[in-house]
């Protein structure tokens, strides 16, 4: 198992670096550069401004000092769209907001989901399943750039309980939307997998010795179903952390919560080349790595896998 | 439905202002109106600002906390004429090429140090240096400084800047050119004094509020990249005593829809108005929805250049998809928020110009139609042979809107089609700027008041002139105007060219349409620029 | 433009037909051979009544698409100029003025609109979600089939290309196909193989060392006659549900994308486009404009999940 996480680990690192120089030169394809304005700058201006960040070097140089800053000093470089600070600041402010409303967001549709999943397999072909179940199928399918403005009508404007936007250091008032926001449509895939998981377990053959053997049903659930009904679940929800703690655009754009979501696609539209790669790194490494945890889950749920 | 949201908000928002200044409770000096308690403005702002620092910002958001933070040698006023800031006097040579600054002796940055001349020469020259880089040193090439043009391209040191400080109260500047708008320049932000001493202790981290020194009416007390910016009353700044406002709050709100329903929910004091919105606004929202112009137009322009389709280049072509688009459809049904139909290039509110009369003005729009059918046919496109050209803009919804609208009215009036192309913002430019284009949108807001920042922009060597529309005559009147006394006469005839020749064609010209909660006062609507200045603004009690 | 969205339209539909009678074709197939998968899926596909349900639904959806504009007064493009200036009062629904869907923001007939979006949608889906099986059953069948190092390579380069954003490769792909909207499509496809591939090898290997596999191959049954007789029909179920479940993946793909502004060109719409229109306008009085694509939105996707979860159900050798 040891051997197998070292393993993982290094292989991580030139999935890293071939990720870093892939996305370096595909950044280049996109029409017009970071100084590409509605004003044209005069030529000497553009090259004095080129000059000042290196970007009149060859592609590989430039490349190369990319490299060795960020190696050598943890540097991820310079942005272009907003001089007042660097790619450093820029993730160190909005990483974190991301990292909370996420978090919060991915226990909320966790708990949510897998306790919906578990409820309407028990009862399957209930009313409560088909509730659960029609309830999901339309909290997926509903767009959170269609949920997030209403909410902000109703609850900001109609009845006054929430305000409409802004962080404020993560007070609680501000978090609600925004969690609502990203996680219902979690809640339902969630909910979903972890229904069918539950469902195809409980008809499994060792559930039925279990029950057969006269085991309490609460206790065939908790004691039998649970683990190995947990398997899809816990493969989907590696990479769904990912997203959710990376962020969200539409939570940003509407909630003006200030997170990463919105600084990576602005960094993509400002051609902010060094802010877009620096994200592009830090959601990468994050991948990586929770692809590795899920990994080490699921060795730990299904004694089954060996490596 | 207003007043319970606004409390919390209060509430929430942790409204601070409570040390307060001379005026809180009390009643306006000059319009003896009663004061509110909490003398805090709060305004929406579409997209995080470029930079705090003077020489670096080059957004308009941005400019508009530069202004509040820095002031520099002259301010505007609310009707958007010159008053003085840090200068308290100016003296202009007889050949108009050395200007003379006196500056007040009372200016003191916000950390006691007093404003000096040198400060001025500081900043100059750091807004051209080669070492800085900053986006806007063409604006000191602009105003003809000397030697600002070749410090920019690397060939003079930059001492050598046509500035310089006799003494601590006195900034003499000279320039390589007579330019008779020069004091209105020295109003833009680029042109503010930085405290050296704490440009040079803090580097690239001098503008971040624990840092940050400023001699403006206001400093900067927080900054929260896309969410927040917040600026307090300067104790230091020289006319403190008769600023009211204590607090200025710009909130990072990307879309205007939920910019609008907050400022409904009584969260902020100003937002935009959406494109069509501004009637029924102004309906349930009396005197709170306004409308005024703005320095600002927007056109197509057509690809004249050798990339560009054949078609365009008869005049009759250009004249006949001039003619039929109805601009008002526009203006009164899809934007409906008081902007006006153009006809010519140069918005009517410019300072000192008056739109001269052309002749598709003046005629109904039928006639228009009429005509523009007459022009195609005798151009040879007709049912048979259908004019075919590609249009693009830039994604935004109203962009959008205005795009359909007039490719439907060529298609209904003219039988013309078009196929439409919205792109992303830099793509958009990129673009143009290549002339990998039919017909373009584009809009250009002055940047100072005076015809000649629009009609420049047609001339042959501009670089916005993306259509490389390229007219001798124009050139030379362009030429002309910038030492003439009487421009009127120059810019008609510039307008009159253009109005012949159709290289682009005028849709509308912008109008600032606001909601302003009614407890503002001092709002600057007839700043044509829109420069305004928290110090004039004040919190009505209601 | 609209011509060839119209004509690629009707093709793809066409083509969807086409595939289904592939497969009934080839669950007959198997059904003169003996005890059928397909036969057996196809019976307990018609006893779940959700997913019955959802067909049916989804094929009404599809027939309004086609019946749909015979009934319509307006094109899609068509401005109305006299009940442009009021939208909130003189642009509701209504038979009389022939705009059964009210008007969108700019006073064109949002039914027209709906349907035209609602088949855009669809079309843009089934690519996507066509050419991410496509490439990544092939790469993931290979991989799993060929094994040892090509194997490792393989997957080493899914790694990789996995741990690279989603946004980034949408954005890239916004900007680079911006004039193109089906080329987008194809590019997200493209990218969108990624868990397929996976899924497919995985599968692959645990068939290839099954009973039935090792009992062929010491029959003496042909390599090749394996793969197709044994290990394609058990893919097949795995690919077409995972195809099902990605067609409306393809659609939330598609309006985010218009959400950022940068979806199909005017005067063409998508339901993504019309929904995050719609959204925007909200507080002005016009719930039409959300409430209609949204409508065909959500019968769409949910139809498909329905539809996707009861062929996993079906098709499931587990479940047996």
């Amino acid at each position: 198992m040891t051997a197998y996480i070292i393993r993982r680990i290094l292989v991580a690192v030139p999935t890293l670096v071939i990720l870093i120089v892939l996305c370096f030169f595909l950044m280049q394809v996109a029409p017009g550069g970071p100084f590409t304005s509605e004003r044209p700058l005069p030529p000497q201006v553009l090259a004095n401004i080129e000059a000042r960040y290196g970007l009149d070097q060859p592609l590989w140089t430039q490349m190369w000092d990319y490299l060795v800053g960020i190696v050598t000093r943890f540097d991820f470089g310079p942005s272009f769209a907003y001089r007042d600070r660097d790619v450093n600041d820029i993730i160190a402010q909005g990483f974190p907001v991301t990292l909370t409303y996420g978090l919060i967001s991915f226990v909320v549709a966790t708990l949510a989901g897998m306790g919906i999943g578990v409820a309407a397999a028990i009862r399957h072909n209930t009313w409560l399943d088909y509730i659960a179940v029609g309830a999901t199928f339309s909290a997926q399918a509903l767009p959170n750039f269609v949920m997030a403005p209403i909410l902000v009508i109703v609850f900001t404007w109609q009845l006054g309980w929430l305000p409409g936007g802004g962080w404020n250091g993560g007070q609680w008032q501000y978090l609600i939307m925004p969690v609502i926001a990203l996680s219902t449509s979690y809640v339902a895939s969630i909910t979903r997998i972890t229904r069918s998981s539950m469902l195809e377990t409980l008809n499994s053959s060792f559930i039925r010795t279990a029950r057969a053997k006269g085991l309490p049903e609460h206790k065939v659930i908790w004691r039998h179903a649970m683990k190995p009904a947990m398997l899809p679940v816990v493969s989907y929800l590696g990479p769904t952390f990912v997203a959710m703690i990376t962020g969200s655009v539409v939570i940003d754009v509407y909630f003006s919560t200030g997170g990463i979501g919105r600084a990576y696609v602005d960094s993509a539209l400002n051609r902010d080349y060094a802010v877009m790669l620096g994200v592009t790194i830090l959601y990468g490494g994050l991948t990586v790595l929770f692809n590795l945890l899920v990994d080490v889950a699921y060795a730990w749920l299904d004694p089954k896998i060996r490596y | 439905m207003k007043s319970t949201p606004r409390i919390l908000v209060a509430m929430l928002l942790g409204a601070t202002a409570t040390t307060g200044s001379a005026f809180a409770a009390g009643t306006h000096p000059v319009t003896g109106e009663t004061l509110a308690e909490h003398q805090v403005f709060t305004y929406r702002v579409l997209d995080e600002h470029s930079s705090v620092d003077p020489q670096i910002v080059e957004d308009v958001s941005g400019s508009d906390i530069v202004r509040d933070l820095f002031e520099g040698l002259m301010n505007q006023d609310a009707q958007g004429s010159l008053v003085h800031g840090t200068a308290t006097s100016y003296t202009v040579s007889d050949d108009k090429l050395t200007y003379t600054f006196s500056l007040r002796e009372d200016a003191k940055w916000s950390n006691g140090d007093p404003v000096v001349a040198g400060d001025f020469v500081y900043a100059w020259r750091r807004a051209v240096s080669p070492e800085l880089a900053s986006p806007y040193s063409w604006f000191m090439e602009l105003m003809s400084i000397e030697n600002a043009a070749g410090i920019i391209a690397g060939d003079v040191p930059v001492d050598e800047l046509g500035v310089s400080a006799p003494d601590d109260r006195m900034l003499v500047v000279r320039l390589s050119q007579p330019l008779p708008y020069f004091p209105q320049m020295v109003t833009h932000a680029t042109t503010f004094p930085v405290n050296p001493a704490v440009v040079e202790a803090h580097g690239a981290d001098w503008t971040k509020p624990e840092n940050i020194v400023s001699n403006g009416a206001y400093v900067l007390t927080e900054h929260i990249p896309n969410e927040r910016s917040v600026r307090e009353r300067n104790p230091m700044y020289w006319d403190a005593e008769n600023v009211i406002l204590e607090k200025t709050v710009a909130l990072v709100i990307n879309d205007e829809n939920t910019a609008l329903t907050r400022w409904l929910a009584g969260e902020l004091d100003r937002t935009e108005v959406p494109a069509g919105q501004f009637p029924w606004l102004q309906k349930e929202y009396p005197g709170e929805a306004i409308s005024f112009p703005r320095l600002c137009n927007y056109y197509y322009t057509f690809n004249l250049s050798a990339s560009g389709p054949e078609a365009f280049r008869d005049v009759r072509v250009r004249k006949a998809l001039a003619l039929a688009v109805d601009r008002k459809i526009i203006t009164e049904n899809i934007l409906a928020g008081g902007q006006i139909e153009a006809f010519t290039f140069t918005p009517a509110a410019t300072a000192e110009f008056e739109v001269p009369d052309v002749e598709i003005a003046s005629i109904s729009q039928a006639e228009r139609d009429a005509r523009a059918k007459t022009l195609l046919a005798e151009a040879g496109y007709g049912p048979d042979n259908p004019l075919k050209f590609d249009m693009v803009y830039n994604t935004s919804e109203s962009h959008k809107k205005i795009a359909v609208a007039m490719s439907q009215m060529w298609k209904q009036k003219l039988g013309v089609e078009t196929s439409l192309a919205n792109m992303e913002w830099k793509t958009f430019l990129e673009v143009r700027a290549n002339q990998d284009f039919e017909l373009a949108r584009g809009a250009w807001c002055g940047d100072y008041n005076e015809a000649s920042t629009f009609l420049d922009l047609l001339t042959s060597p501009s670089g916005y002139n993306d259509g490389k529309y390229s007219n001798a005559m124009v050139d030379e009147l362009m030429t002309l105007a910038r030492i003439a006394d009487d421009t009127q006469a120059i810019y008609t005839r510039v307008e009159q060219e253009i109005a012949d020749d159709v290289p682009i064609i005028p849709i509308y010209h912008y109008a600032g349409v606001y909601m302003m909660d009614s407890d503002v006062g001092g709002w600057p609507i007839n700043n044509i620029e829109q420069n305004w200045y928290s110090k004039d603004l004040y919190k009505i009690a209601e | 433009m609209p011509g060839s969205i119209r004509k690629s339209g009707t093709e793809m539909v066409h083509r969807t037909a086409q595939s289904e009678r592939i497969i009934e074709a080839l669950a007959e197939g198997e059904a003169i051979r003996g005890r059928s998968l397909w036969e057996d899926a196809k019976r307990r596909f018609i006893r779940n009544n959700a997913a019955v349900g959802a067909l049916i639904c989804l094929g009404l959806v599809v027939i309004f698409t086609i019946v749909g504009p015979f009934f319509s007064t307006w094109s899609i493009e068509e401005i109305d100029w006299v009940r442009m200036g009021d939208i909130a009062g003189d642009g509701q629904p209504s038979i009389d003025s022939g705009h059964y869907f009210g008007l969108d923001g700019l006073g064109r007939d949002l039914y027209a609109r709906t349907i035209q979006a609602t088949r855009t949608s669809l079309i843009v889906g089934v690519i996507g979600a066509l050419v991410a099986v496509v490439i990544g059953t092939l790469y993931g069948a290979v991989a799993g089939f060929v094994g040892g190092w090509v194997d490792n390579v393989m997957m080493r380069a899914v790694d990789v290309l996995i741990s690279i954003p989603y946004m980034f490769i949408i954005i890239l792909l916004m900007v680079m196909f911006e004039r193109s909207f089906f080329m987008l499509f194809v590019g997200i496809g493209i990218v969108s193989w990624l868990d397929m591939s996976r899924i497919v090898r995985g599968q692959t290997l645990s068939l290839k060392n099954r009973e039935f596999v090792e009992a062929a191959t010491t029959a003496g049954v042909g390599r090749f006659t394996i793969i197709l007789r044994h290990i394609v029909p058990n893919l097949l179920g795995i690919v077409v549900v995972y195809a099902t479940l990605l067609v409306p993946l393809m659609i939330l793909v598609e309006s985010f994308i218009s959400f950022l502004g940068l979806g199909v060109q005017e005067p063409n719409t998508s339901l993504g486009a019309l929904i995050s229109e719609g959204a925007g306008t909200v507080l002005y009085g016009t719930p039409w404009q959300i409430a209609c694509p949204i409508f065909f939105f959500l019968v769409t996707i949910i139809s498909l999940f329905f539809v996707g979860d009861g062929l996993r159900d079906a098709l499931d050798p587990k479940d047996r």
